[in-house]
């Protein structure tokens, strides 16, 4: 190749770099910008993770409400003059013939034991101590059964019976589940807010730092409209940048956890999800809510850089 | 090249008894009226400081006067809108006295910023461009950027800039003031093609030996705050 050649080459190559760089008329600023794209980037992924932890949050807890509403648990207490495995027999007879109870399992004295050790030690220290029994009954959560009506019955029928349907602990997630849903909204606010405002000080700053440049693009013909989409384009790749970089470590957070409850059966119990995928049914929804997320803080960088150069304009030039 | 047609045939820009003050200060420019009207050639003097700047920024409506009509266009400059300010701007052309070149930008980008604020479309207007780099001499750098020339070349690229969309009246402020005296010479001849072609120019200097190279130019002299039109 001669030296003509590679040179006419390496122009061809130039020209076609430089019709990529026509776009960014904002002189670049290395330590501005990649200062506003940390900001962007630690504040989206703050945001995405909070908003994929709602998600996952409220996923977990509609599967503990879902588990809870589908068991209830019929506790028999001792009492005087009663033979307290009989009446375990008739009371499991009688909630098996309830229509809406799909299974009934009665737990035996040594289980029963073994439930309570944590908090009352071995078995063999509590001598000939009376404890209470226990009917765990699973329910069609669809069509469950007349829990009131059943709760009457047994009391009448077996002194001492007590029908717990987990509904002050369905009550209380609910509850929990609403107050985590709104402190992340308004965690998200704040984010969003955070953003917005590290975007107008870095617009002001940058139209500072190139009101040359503004000038001559004035007396050069452009209006008002022009400088803010110069300014708006800027920001945006800036925001786009910052973002795609949150959401990804967002992900990639969130996918870890994904793999830790994955691989460990006590997680699985704890958030609920049994050996389903922990993550396979809010899974999608999460993406796209990181995904989201970042879109909306790129969109949100431009809107923002737009207003500002409109209201910084006049003072400036 | 050609410039636009003047459509109503009077003065590019007249000015009536314009005066110009800082806040409570005395006044910086007092009764100045003059006209330039279309194809002329003249020069604004004075010394530095008497304010031969601050009347390219009037001209350019960057600054507004504190008494006084400016006409641009024939239009007065008071009744203008944004809209209004932004069209009559697109028929000037503005040579800075530091150059103002975008220094993230080539050579060829900088040229072609007027087309790219009008919003034509890169095809249309490259070749014309790179005509006009080679015209004034600048063919071999248009993938360059500012940083790397030298004051000529700067000073060439600002001139084409303003060049480029063929302005009707080509404002210039100290165009020769960083220069050689040859290269100053260069520069003025560009000057004279272009007015042969039909731009009026205006040129802010406070170098006499340039205003001497051309015979015949009107002179509009600063002095004392006040104007006196010479020729």
């Amino acid at each position: 190749m001669s030296s003509t050649d590679f040179h006419n080459q390496r122009s061809v190559w130039q020209s076609f770099l430089n019709r990529f760089s026509t776009d960014s008329l904002v002189a670049p600023d290395p330590l501005t910008d990649r200062t506003l794209v940390a900001v962007i980037f630690i504040l989206t992924f703050i945001a995405a993770l909070t908003a994929g932890l709602v998600l996952f949050g409220s996923a977990a807890t509609a599967r503990w409400q879902v588990l809870l509403s589908s068991e209830v648990t019929v506790q028999l207490r001792p009492q005087p003059g009663r033979a307290i495995d009989a009446d375990l027999n008739r009371a499991a007879e009688y909630l098996k013939q309830v229509q809406g109870v799909t299974k009934v399992r009665i737990y035996s004295q040594d289980e029963t034991l073994r439930m309570l050790e944590p908090w009352l030690g071995p078995a063999s220290s509590l001598g000939g101590l009376s404890i209470p029994r226990m009917i765990a009954v699973e329910i069609n959560p669809d069509a469950p059964p007349d829990i009131q009506a059943v709760t009457q019955q047994l009391a009448k029928d077996i002194p001492g019976t007590v029908v717990d349907d987990h509904r002050s602990w369905t009550k209380r997630l609910t509850k929990l589940g609403n107050t985590l849903v709104v402190a992340s909204a308004l965690g998200l606010i704040l984010v969003l807010t955070a953003t917005a405002l590290a975007i107008v000080f870095a617009t002001r700053g940058a139209m500072v730092g190139n009101r040359e440049i503004v000038e001559v693009f004035y007396f050069m013909g452009a209006d008002d409209r022009y400088i803010a989409r110069v300014f708006q384009r800027h920001f945006f790749s800036l925001g786009l940048r910052g973002g795609i970089l949150g959401a990804c470590l967002a992900l990639i957070i969130l996918g870890a956890l994904r793999f830790m409850i994955a691989g460990s059966d006590g997680l699985k119990d704890i958030f609920g999800f049994g050996a389903a995928d922990p993550l396979s049914s809010v899974g999608v929804a999460i993406i796209i809510a990181i995904v989201a997320v970042a879109l909306f803080v790129s969109f949100l960088a431009s809107v923002v850089s737009r207003f500002t150069v409109h209201s910084t304009l006049s003072r400036l030039v | 090249m050609q410039a636009q047609s003047n459509r109503w045939g009077g003065e590019l820009v007249r000015f009536e008894n314009v005066g110009l003050r800082y806040g409570a200060a005395p006044e910086t420019l007092t009764d100045i009226s003059f006209s330039i009207m279309p194809q002329s050639f003249q020069f604004l003097t004075g010394a530095s400081g008497s304010g031969k700047t601050t009347i390219l920024r009037l001209i350019l409506q960057s600054l507004k006067p504190t008494r006084g009509m400016i006409s641009i266009f024939g239009q007065d400059t008071a009744q203008l809108d944004k809209d209004g300010l932004t069209a009559l701007r697109r028929r000037m052309g503005i040579v800075f006295q530091d150059f103002r070149l975008l220094d993230h930008l080539t050579i060829y980008e900088n040229v072609a910023l007027p087309f790219k604020i009008r919003g034509r479309m890169e095809s249309s207007y490259r070749a014309e461009v790179i005509e006009l780099l080679k015209w004034i001499g600048l063919g071999d750098l248009i993938d360059a950027k500012p940083p790397v020339l030298s004051g000529g070349e700067k000073q060439r690229t600002s001139i084409a800039r303003a060049l480029v969309s063929q302005p009707e009246l080509l404002l210039a402020d100290e165009p020769t003031g960083n220069l050689d005296p040859v290269l100053a010479g260069r520069l003025l001849r560009l000057f004279v093609e272009l007015n042969r072609s039909g731009t009026a120019i205006l040129i802010a200097t406070h170098d006499i030996g340039l205003m001497e190279q051309i015979k015949g130019a009107r002179r509009l002299v600063l002095q004392n705050h006040h104007l006196q039109v010479e020729g």
